[in-house]
């Protein structure tokens, strides 16, 4: 049983694999230095609307990344020669983008923990950096002075952070669950459901800056965190065995600590500040109406052709499986290893998380075979083919569904199967299964925010991002649920009349004699 | 009626799983000859009918059509289907299309006619059934006996040389009947070959010219209508016919 199970799953791999269409990556070859961040820790790295103070477009979006690393990695990007090229990645994508070759540095506040040092190499040390705790100004722990105030305390860090292990270090903290990234955390503490986080310096003066509701706390000597330099040294995140390492170094040699220091004040000083007068709505939407409409342009995009494409595939599967077996032997052998193979690929897509098999398809294809493929081409793909998994079934049974006699009767009149199912049962079974087809649209436009994994600027990430620049996180979140709305019930709406359509007239006229008498007219054209 | 055998079923069996539906079957049909099949629910009349048409495949012995076995496997299949026709009890019209693409369906796909002269045709015997002034209804918005005057048409407008029925007006309410067996006798009148089962005795009497009594599975008795009708000459025979008989002949 459980070896039947592995190689289900290795199947559904290599159909991954089948369908992943491949690019292949020149990692050498090209001119320039993709630079993985998340584009929203300030002021390390964050987004902006504008190329203002020296900020540098992201990758496939209308976005720029500006902040203390992206002023590193011009530095370096300058003295290797090279073009400096800035990809979105989420926090937990940076190491299998920079192993998969997807990016070839990661410069976004990362420390060379030794775990990390297991699947990665590190460049020397770029920032110094100290843990700070970052607490509500009203709350319990404002005035907290050292590490033993926070006794029954909730506290947390970054998931896969030494900030959140660092917590260890507090006796009788209350550990709360780590958490994916620092908005999800400032939210959390201006909620009341945790009394701080863990933080280092820099993000702890951006966020006491942005937010006057939020003290950050240092603590010197013995009362603060223990910490090992492997873990407060900031360093470039780089492939094992990089050839460009030592030049990279040299790079950084070159900055003095003095300089440093200047760019990180003024990366707090420059990082994006929340405009708040007037109507939040309108000021919002002025802010960052261009990323919202992108945002909802990329999930109606990929809801849109994931459906259309994911029903084309659903339609094929069905036709296939619904072909009668019989004939000679060897047809109908032939016809139940596709049948097996077919419900394999269903299985395994409705069978996992799509966000799971996003990750395995963007980077389990660059890590395994070293595919490297568009995010967007990515996210198409994933929807489209998990659409036609659950559509397979509904257009199969849509075909079942439709009577015995209808096939009686075409074959009764010489119809080929062929013939039969394109001009009689298709098109009742399509007309039968537009309510599905409609429903999972509307899942799909919901669904694609889980694409936000492998970084696709889709409404939700985009949501994200606003509101990780301007802390105003209930408003944005309002803002984007607000478009989620408007598009499915719109969307609905629209599909419901495309039913009405097909469905034909409610009425029919009889026709009048005259229309009979005409009919001669049409063979006399003809002759 | 000529001499011309067009279908030839040779000890014909048909098996559902270890359910022996049809036991050697021996049938002629000659060119122009309307064939009606009586018997009793289950006898396997319309077994018959669908492994004469090949919507059920035989078990044994062998269907000719003009002397030649329709179960070899260079036969034209498509081409025979289309020169057998079928009308159903159930009618079977096609949900999606209208009266006038139920009845063109057919031409342009199978016989490749072109759509106007398909179109013609299908106007042309529709009108025959009276059911021309709807041609733009879909069947779901038909009432049965209209149903199968549609059905009758479709059938017709490819042309065929054999027209199979198989209890056409046994869904229909009583006052739908008629219409259709009017149209069903105006198309024996045309000489077109008919096979028919149909429990509608007075008027199988009426217009078969043979009369084929099927009981459990084998032809237990067969004649000219004449013959069957008024002078049976086996029991079980005349018990069936009896209990048709009782209520007067409709
Ligand atoms: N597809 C099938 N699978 C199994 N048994 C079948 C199948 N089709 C028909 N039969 C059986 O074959 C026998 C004959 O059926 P058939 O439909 O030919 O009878 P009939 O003479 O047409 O009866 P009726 O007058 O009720 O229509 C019945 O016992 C029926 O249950
Ligand atoms: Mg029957």
């Amino acid at each position: 049983m459980k070896q039947q199970h592995k190689f289900l799953v290795w199947l559904g791999l290599l159909f991954f694999a089948l369908l992943a269409i491949p690019t292949h990556t020149s990692q050498a070859a090209d001119n320039t230095f993709k630079v993985g961040m998340e584009a929203g820790y300030p002021p390390f790295n964050w987004t902006q609307t504008d190329s203002s103070n020296g900020a540098v477009q992201i990758q496939g979006s209308s976005s720029y990344a500006g902040g203390y690393d992206v002023q590193m990695a011009k530095k370096v990007a300058k003295s290797l020669g090279k073009k400096l090229v800035v990809v979105k990645t989420s926090w937990d994508g940076l190491a299998p983008a920079l192993t998969s070759g997807k990016i070839d540095a990661i410069i976004a506040g990362m420390s060379p923990t030794p775990e990390r040092r297991k699947t990665i190499d590190f460049s020397d040390t770029y920032y110094k950096s100290q843990l700070v705790i970052i607490v509500r100004k009203n709350g319990k722990y404002a005035d907290a002075t050292k590490l033993s105030d926070f006794k029954n305390a909730k506290l947390t860090g970054q998931l896969n952070t030494y900030h959140y292990t660092a917590l260890n270090q507090i006796k009788g903290v209350i550990k709360e669950p780590a958490m994916k990234d620092f908005p999800s955390m400032r939210v959390a503490l201006e909620s009341g459901t945790i009394d701080g986080y863990v933080s280092e310096k820099p993000e702890g003066i951006s966020v006491t800056r942005a937010n006057p509701n939020v003290k950050m706390l240092e603590f010197s000597g013995t009362a603060g965190f223990h910490t090992n330099p492997a873990d407060t040294d900031l360093a470039i995140g780089l492939r094992k065995n990089d050839p460009d390492k030592e030049r990279i170094n040299a790079a950084l040699a070159k900055i003095s600590a003095h300089e440093r220091d200047q760019i990180m004040t003024t990366a707090v000083e420059q990082q994006p500040q929340s405009k708040s007068s007037g109507n939040w709505v309108i000021a919002l939407l002025k802010q960052y109406g261009g990323m919202l409409a992108s945002g909802t342009g990329i999930t109606l995009l990929i809801s849109m052709v994931g459906t259309i494409v994911g029903f084309i595939i659903g339609l094929l599967v069905g036709i296939l499986r619904t072909i009668p077996r019989t004939g000679s032997k060897a047809r109908r052998g032939l016809l139940r290893v596709m049948d097996w193979l077919l419900s394999v690929y269903i299985e395994v897509f409705r069978g996992t998380p799509m966000i799971v098999q996003a990750a395995v398809v963007y980077y389990g294809a660059a890590q395994a075979f070293g595919w490297n493929m568009n995010r967007l081409a990515a996210a198409l793909v994933i929807v489209s083919v998990n659409t036609g998994a659950y559509l397979a079934e509904i257009m199969r049974g849509g075909i079942i569904a439709v009577d015995a006699g209808q096939f009686e009767a075409a074959h009764a009149l010489g119809m080929t199967h062929l013939q039969t199912m394109n001009k009689i049962i298709l098109p009742q079974a399509i007309r039968n299964s537009l309510p599905a087809v409609t429903n999972e649209f509307v899942i799909n436009i919901k669904d694609t925010s889980v694409l936000s994994v492998i970084s696709v600027s889709e409404l939700f990430f985009q949501g994200s991002t606003i509101a990780g620049q301007n802390f105003q996180f209930f408003h944005t979140y309002l803002i984007i649920s607000a478009i989620y709305l408007i598009l499915t019930f719109t969307i609905t709406r629209i599909l419901r009349a495309i039913e009405r359509h097909m469905a034909g007239p409610q009425n029919y006229n009889l026709m009048a004699n005259q229309d009979q008498v005409s009919v001669p007219k049409v063979n006399s054209e003809v002759e | 009626m000529t001499n011309e055998k067009i279908i030839t079923v040779e000890h014909l069996e048909k098996t559902f799983g270890d359910h022996r539906v049809l036991k050697d079957i021996n049938l002629e049909v000659n060119h122009g000859e309307v064939l009606s099949i009586i018997g009793a629910s289950g006898s396997g009349k319309s077994t018959l009918l669908r492994c004469i048409n090949l919507l059920e495949h035989p078990t044994n012995g062998d269907i000719k059509f003009h002397q030649q076995s329709i179960l070899t496997s260079d036969f034209d299949l498509t081409d025979y289907q289309a020169k057998v026709g079928m009308v159903f009890q159930s009618f079977n019209l096609f949900n999606n299309l209208n009266v006038l693409e139920n009845c063109m369906i057919g031409q342009t796909t199978v016989l490749k006619r072109d759509p106007a002269q398909a179109k013609k045709v299908a106007l042309e015997q529709l009108d025959k059934v009276a059911m021309s002034p709807y041609v733009n209804a879909k069947p779901a918005q038909l009432s049965g006996g209209q149903k199968q005057r549609v059905g009758i048409a479709r059938a017709v407008s490819m042309n065929p040389e054999v027209l199979l029925f198989d209890e056409p007006t046994s869904a229909l309410d009583p006052e739908m009947v008629d219409d259709v067996l009017d149209s069903m006798r105006a198309l024996a009148h045309t000489g077109l070959t008919m096979i028919l089962v149909t429990h509608e005795m007075a008027f199988a009497r009426d217009i078969s010219d043979h009369v084929v009594f099927m009981d459990q599975g084998v032809i237990a008795e067969e004649g000219s209508a004449e013959a069957i009708f008024t002078n049976p000459q086996k029991e079980r025979t005349q018990t069936f016919l009896k209990r048709y008989l009782q209520g007067g002949m409709r």
